[in-house]
């Protein structure tokens, strides 16, 4: 049966990065999660699999971390994982990435839609799903919003800055969709338990072939610092404490 | 043509960057895929504008046709201004020459074949500096470079448009938002506001500070409360006012990316663990039902 492939990214946490007083990143308490705009296109995989026809599976590349996120996937809908499975994957930059992901979707045979997000949640490049049309020669569709199906054809809207524009594409294709996509639910307990049974498959760097040489070369990551005066009114009840806070932006000025 | 091509699908953007190409010296190449384009682009500075003309309405079908144009004419470089369209065309080129690409740069250097950016990662908590030699792609955001002027020859290549994605329709977005990136005051709303109406509160406060009103990402594009101009964020405005007042807004990363420079940074929140409060200047913990009619109450006097 045809697939429709939903890619996600495992990213760390941006709200558990610390940032040091040198401005060094320490990235190695941060938690691990399904980067936020990707459940929208797992979502979108889950609805275009019901609407189309065919069987919404993810995939990911990620190094062995990556792990607690096949369950956290599947308990969302999609009935199969794959995941691309190399330390690689740290290092990896846009070109990496896409030709991971791209050779992944070959080897998994018969798809029909290739679903990613518009942007990831740590590197919010845009990037990877163009890249991916390209690479398998497939036509793409980014910032779409909305999908329906004529037969074998997708007709999707795209929101660009001023415009909404509706286009039109026989499948096989790539689409990038935006979170206003959809909203996609909680899963519940019953989701969750089925998700361990589902099947999952693993793909080593040497199985794909992959050429992980990164194109761009990373020189220097620095945290980003911001001093305010973090000044909190606490003493006393509300009305003394909003008396204080506006004689604070009085002699601020800024009144 | 050795040198830097550049391309944008907003005309000022497009000008912006021949005129970044022009300040390193190099040869700058506008390029457009439609003849009202060419013509507009003639009298903006750039070496040559190239024309590339196929039978397609939409420039991502032209993505194929443009890294193919690229490779024959050795360019150095590709700069795209940074819209929709002009992400998914430059990482199409990338993806089809298989070559680097930093996107949504804060800073670039070009500089003897090598390409040295900045850009943020995780939704603005960390700036990343990276280096490509060779041929690569750059996505640029309108407003960093000055647009020169000058009159350039069109140059007009036939090529093949990519037929498989076809126009259906489209349809303009009537702007209804304000420009928050001129407001001197702002005052925000998260989704600690419970329902439409209480919108009200912070048009009063608003009123009184002669401020504009701006949301986070959720309240335009979820709850669709305030126009998607208002949302301040990486994804949205980014903001320099003297004075941001936020209510109901816990200050996740992406959001506080649109308000770093503002002067004064104030937050009301219920929640005395809300990451805003470390990103404030001045704060109240509390229910901003409560505080923000009394905050009103007390500017007024
Ligand atoms: C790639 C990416 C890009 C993004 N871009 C943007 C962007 O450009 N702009 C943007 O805004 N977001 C953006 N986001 C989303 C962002 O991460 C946050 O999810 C969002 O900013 C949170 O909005 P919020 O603060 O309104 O809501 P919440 O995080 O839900 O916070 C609501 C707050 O209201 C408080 N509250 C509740 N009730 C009350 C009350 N009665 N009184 C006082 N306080 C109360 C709560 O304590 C809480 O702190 C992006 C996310 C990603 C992944
Ligand atoms: N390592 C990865 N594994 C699977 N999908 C990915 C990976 N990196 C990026 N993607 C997909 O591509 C989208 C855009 O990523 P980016 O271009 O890096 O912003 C993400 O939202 C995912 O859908």
């Amino acid at each position: 049966m045809s697939k429709i492939i939903a890619c996600y990214k495992w990213v760390a946490d941006e709200a558990d990065i610390r940032i040091n007083p040198d401005q060094s990143v320490d990235i190695t308490k941060a938690k691990g999660k399904i980067s936020d705009y990707d459940k929208n296109a797992i979502e979108a995989a889950v609805e275009a699999a019901g609407k189309l026809g065919g069987q919404a599976v993810t995939l990911t590349f990620g190094n062995a971390g990556a792990k607690p996120s096949i369950k956290d996937a599947l308990s969302r809908g999609p009935e199969e994982a794959y995941w691309v499975k190399a330390a690689e994957a740290d290092q990896a930059d846009g070109a990496v990435t896409a030709r991971a992901l791209a050779a992944a979707i070959q080897k998994i045979g018969d798809s029909s839609l290739v679903i990613c997000a518009e942007g990831a949640s740590d590197t919010y490049a845009r990037q990877i799903a163009p890249r991916i049309g390209a690479i398998l020669n497939l036509p793409v569709i980014s910032s779409v919003i909305i999908m329906t199906f004529e037969g074998n054809s997708l007709v999707a809207t795209r929101k660009l800055e001023d415009s909404l524009e509706t286009v039109k594409v026989e499948l096989p294709a790539v689409v990038a969709v935006l979170p206003e996509a959809n909203n996609p639910p909680l899963p519940g307990l019953k989701a969750v338990m089925a998700a361990g049974k589902k099947p999952l498959t693993e793909y080593s760097a040497a199985d794909l072939g992959i050429d992980f040489k990164p194109r761009n070369q990373v020189v220097a990551v620095k945290g980003y610092v911001m001093n305010r005066k973090n000044i909190i009114f606490d003493a006393g009840d509300s009305v003394s404490r909003v008396k204080e806070l506006a004689a604070a932006l009085r002699k601020e000025g800024v009144l | 043509m050795s040198g830097i091509y550049v391309y944008s699908d907003r005309l000022e953007i497009a000008a912006e960057l021949i005129g970044f190409a022009k300040s390193g010296g190099q040869a700058a190449y506008a390029l457009c895929f439609s003849q009202a384009e060419a013509d507009q682009l003639a009298s903006r500075g750039a070496d040559k504008v190239i024309y590339l003309k196929g039978d397609s309405p939409l420039p991502e079908n032209y993505g194929k046709a443009l890294a193919d144009y690229l490779k024959e004419q050795d360019a150095e470089l590709l700069v795209v201004g940074a819209t929709a369209r002009g992400r998914d065309m430059a990482a199409r080129v990338a993806g089809y020459l298989d070559c680097g690409m930093v996107s949504d740069v804060a800073a670039l250097d070009y500089s003897n074949g090598q390409l040295n950016t900045e850009r943020i990662i995780y939704g603005g908590a960390v700036v990343q500096s990276e280096t490509i030699s060779g041929f690569c792609v750059v996505t640029v955001a309108g407003g960093k470079f000055s647009p020169v002027s000058g009159q350039a020859e069109i140059k007009t290549v036939a090529v093949q448009a990519d037929p498989r994605v076809t126009l259906v329709e489209t349809a303009p977005i009537t702007k209804e938002g304000v420009d928050l990136k001129q407001a001197a005051s702002v005052v925000c709303v998260g989704l600690g506001l419970e329902k439409e109406a209480d919108l009200k509160m912070a048009r009063d406060l608003a009123d009184v500070l002669n401020a504009e009103l701006g949301c986070t990402r959720g309240i335009s594009e979820e709850r669709h409360w305030l126009p998607v101009e208002q949302y301040i964020g990486i994804s949205g405005a980014v903001i320099k006012p003297q004075l941001y007042i936020s209510m109901g807004v816990s200050g996740q990363i992406q959001h506080i990316f649109g308000v770093r420079d503002a002067q004064f940074i104030v937050a009301i929140d219920s929640n005395e663990k809300a990451p805003i409060f470390k990103f404030a200047d001045y704060g109240i913990v509390g229910d901003m039902y409560e505080i923000i009619p009394l905050l009103t109450e007390t500017l007024k006097a």
